[in-house]
């Protein structure tokens, strides 16, 4: 039997099926076709302008690491004007962070690309495993994952610089809305498909060039490239909402590969139609308003390795907390109960809402401000990060100074 | 779970006292409460009354159309109900039976007229020479219409959705030249072999099971609307719509979801077909007879779980249970693969079946979680022409009958640069949704 050609030159073997739609392709095709799809992806968006000074969120994984090298590589190609930086969270996890920092080493090196890494005891005077050593294994990625999100962007600050570009892609894109509709969490849907996150109001941007990246594709893409990255996963536990939503996104790939983008596209469309979301396009500028929308503090999920495979307490701490509303809605009398269905069920906390639709559908909605403390943008008085702070440093044996 | 702290006053012999009525022994476990056969029932009862309540005072709004004759006040609310001969609406039409005796055993006229439409797939799809009435979901059908002799019975074939207008069949591979009035030799057989034809241009089972869904659809609303009923009623649980929620969304139909999963009403678009077999939507400025038809769709099961209805049918009396064991309960992928695989592979999986494992599982330990997900859904705004929205005029797709979202598609094509190949097929056809053109073009 003859060899199959590659559907797009026809003239080399075709080695690889494209994880996303089956095409058989050979090894440089497809290497092109990523490439060009990713740099589509920039151009649409209008991600990055000429002389931009951008600071690629580097882990050392094969995420960041593919995205380092597809921006080097399209920087140059396409003369994007863009001075590239690598930025790098050290959490302070013995074993863990050692390698893969020597990976992102190496990895400046071959793109020659300037490497800051930043230490979470720099940032906030604590490295996780002294966290860990304080409160103990359980509820840590907790702490990890408040302080990662903002890291980057402290990280970035004290660069100077005001885009950090991550490595997210598709499948975690995905997973983000599986498990925010798990969740019913619909202010977080509406913001968590859009490519750019960060608004005036933050003085860094953040943005998800592989947005539309499969991870399996880029997973060949760093096989083919021959890629030095590192892989490892986190030795603390993920988060059970997001392990649930994420075998879940593995099982409909296998059914159908486009089920990934498909439900990306599905987010997108749905963000829209969150009550209170606006849903007009912006006059003149090209980009949607869903295509750029505020990050709230935990954006995405908590921790980089996102694999979980026990949905443990998260899950069922929120069933039990349904289960007391439910509880309570049966004392209510009954005008209230029929009327329920049209109206938010939960504790309703205080909303903002712009009444659409006659006002009859209503859905929570978090008030942005900034962190008292640390400036970063918060939901509260006091962020995240800054409020876990307290509590550590309460704690903290004197002896350590 | 519950522990039951002090005997109850009039339970004081009993073992476990009913936490509701406490005066019979609790057998059963409802949403962490111990509860009695009876209450039990009772609450599944008391969840799917509200809605038929709510769907009464729906059906008699003002603007709504009167059911089939012009009406006088006194004239009965009419639906009708899809029955998949599954547990979920069976246990609806148990209870929508037990609401009319109760309402007629306190002298009062029935609160509805009910019509029970099932529609049979296999016997159009499986070529046998049966003839329609011996096909085994008509036999299955004649069991239910001697338990519930109050409301008409009706068992249609797939095949029937050939004549349906509300379908853009240019839209659709391998059944151009379909012309709405079939010539008479044998139309059933006629009927089945092009749904074989239609089935096997898909291209994969998660793409059959998305198509045949759509096709049940829309007989079932024609045949409310040919039966002069105001609204449809379908069996969903809490955990079908929540599969509901997330295959759709799986499937690139989010923008349709507030459609799909709230109660209310449901556009139809008729097409008209000017011979070829193109059609082109009806009602262009002058017409809105066509497009402005509306059908109620409602789900009066949407507040209980599946694992409930699964209890409840075994509690009526005899148990619902004996009429549906001998009902395939989910035929579709399989029969439609072609083969009686015994090994399932994933290529063989619908995106629906999926989910139902998945729900299963988090069913059984999160249950409010589930209720949660259809809860959530149903806070999103439908956006179309008639609400607040912005969208084109009515758009709708040709197949699933779903607004069409342009802003979405439009951004998508930047975003995301689709290959070209796509715009040469959709330039020839009907306009179809992101996800129906998954379905059907692969």
């Amino acid at each position: 039997m003859a060899p199959t050609l590659c559907a797009m030159c026809k003239t080399q073997r075709a080695l690889i099926k494209r994880p996303k739609n089956h095409a058989k392709l050979c090894k440089a095709c497809f290497i092109t076709i990523f490439e060009d799809e990713v740099h589509h992806t920039i151009t649409s968006s209008n991600l990055f302008f000429p002389g931009e000074k951008v600071a690629i969120g580097a882990s050392g994984g094969k995420d960041s690491t593919v995205l380092a090298s597809v921006l080097k590589t399209l920087n140059e190609r396409h003369g994007y004007g863009l001075d590239l930086v690598l930025l790098s969270i050290d959490e302070g996890i013995k074993g863990y962070r050692d390698d893969s920092l020597e990976t992102v080493k190496r990895n400046a090196l071959q793109y020659e690309m300037p490497l800051k890494i930043v230490g979470y005891d720099e940032l906030y005077g604590w490295t996780m495993d002294q966290v860990v050593e304080t409160i103990g294994k359980k509820g840590n990625c907790t702490y990890c994952g408040v302080f990662r999100r903002q890291a980057l962007d402290r990280g970035a600050k004290m660069l100077g610089i005001k885009h950090v570009v991550t490595g997210h892609n598709a499948d975690d894109v995905a997973e983000t809305v599986l498990m925010n509709l798990l969740r019913g969490d619909l202010s977080r849907l509406s913001r968590s498909t859009s490519i750019v996150t960060g608004d005036s109001r933050s003085e860094v941007k953040r943005s998800k060039p592989l947005k539309y990246s499969y991870e399996k594709e880029i997973v060949l893409y760093a096989h083919h490239k021959k890629l030095d990255y590192f892989s490892t996963e986190c030795i603390y536990s993920p988060e059970a909402f997001r392990g649930s939503a994420r075998s879940l996104i593995k099982q409909l790939e296998r059914v159908r590969p486009s089920a990934i983008l498909d439900i990306v596209r599905s987010g997108e469309d749905m963000s829209r139609l969150v009550p209170g979301e606006s849903s007009s396009p912006c006059d003149g500028c090209k980009t949607t308003p869903a295509a750029y929308a505020p990050v709230v503090e935990d954006d995405v999920g908590g921790c980089g390795s996102q694999n979980g495979r026990t949905p443990g307490g998260e899950m069922a701490a929120m069933d039990k907390q349904l289960r007391e509303n439910e509880a309570y809605e049966g004392l209510e009398i009954d005008v209230a109960s029929t009327m329920a269905r049209n109206k938010a069920t939960q504790n309703e906390k205080p909303k903002d809402l712009p009444i659409r639709n006659g006002g009859s559908k209503a859905a929570t909605r978090q008030v942005l401000g900034n962190c008292k403390r640390c400036g970063y943008m918060s939901s509260q008085d006091i962020c995240q990060a800054c409020t876990l702070l307290e509590g550590l440093n309460k704690n903290r044996p004197q002896i350590q100074i | 779970m519950d522990e039951v702290p002090k005997p109850a006053v009039a339970g004081g012999s009993l073992v476990r006292p009913c936490t509701k009525c406490r005066a019979q022994e609790a057998t059963l476990d409802s949403r962490s409460h111990a509860v009695c056969r009876d209450c039990f029932a009772k609450f599944i009862s008391t969840k799917c009354i509200k809605q038929i309540a709510i769907l009464g005072k729906e059906a008699r709004a003002p603007g709504r159309p009167p059911a089939a004759s012009n009406s006088t006040s006194a004239s009965p609310r009419r639906y009708l109900l899809g029955l998949s001969l599954g547990v979920s609406s069976s246990v609806l039409l148990h209870l929508l039976n037990e609401n009319v005796e109760f309402q007629l055993a306190k002298g009062r006229n029935a609160p509805f007229e009910l019509t029970v439409v099932h529609v049979d797939v296999s016997s159009s799809l499986v070529p046998t020479s049966t003839s329609i009435s011996t096909a085994p979901a008509a036999v299955t059908l004649e069991k239910y219409r001697q338990r519930y002799p109050r409301f008409g019975f009706q068992c249609v074939p797939l095949g029937a959705v050939f004549g349906l207008r509300t379908v853009d069949w240019s839209t659709l591979p391998g059944v151009q030249n379909t012309t709405p009035a079939s010539p008479l030799q044998d139309q059933h057989q006629q009927q089945g072999q092009k749904l074989r034809q239609l089935f096997d241009g898909l291209a994969s089972a998660a793409a059959r099971t998305d198509v045949l869904r759509l096709l049940v659809r829309h007989v079932l609303v024609a045949a409310a609307r040919d039966g002069g009923c105001q609204a449809l009623l379908l069996g969903h649980s809490t955990t079908a719509l929540a599969e509901l929620t997330l295959a759709e969304a799986a499937k690139g139909r989010g923008f349709a979801l507030p459609w799909l999963i709230n109660d209310g009403p449901l556009p139809v678009v008729e097409y008209e077909y000017h011979g070829s077999g193109t059609a082109a939507a009806a009602g262009n400025s002058d017409s809105p007879a066509a497009t402005a038809t509306s059908m109620l769709v409602y789900h009066p099961l949407r507040d209980a779980l599946r694992k409930e209805l699964v209890t409840y049918a075994t509690l009526t009396s005899p148990p619902l249970t004996a009429l549906i064991s001998d009902a395939p309960d989910a035929p579709v992928a399989t029969s439609l693969s072609g083969g009686n695989a015994a090994v399932v592979s994933h290529k063989d999986l619908s995106i629906e079946e999926v989910m139902v494992r998945y729900f299963a599982e988090v069913e059984a330990n999160y249950a409010s979680v589930v209720a949660n997900v259809a809860r959530t859904t149903g806070k999103l705004v439908r956006l179309d022409n008639d609400g607040a929205g912005t969208g084109e005029e009515g758009a709708r797709c040709g197949l699933c009958g779903m607004p069409l979202d342009e802003q979405g598609d439009e951004r998508w094509r930047g975003e995301l640069g689709e290959a070209k190949d796509d715009q040469s097929l959709s330039s020839s056809s009907g306009r179809i949704c992101y996800g129906c053109e998954r379905s059907t073009r692969g």
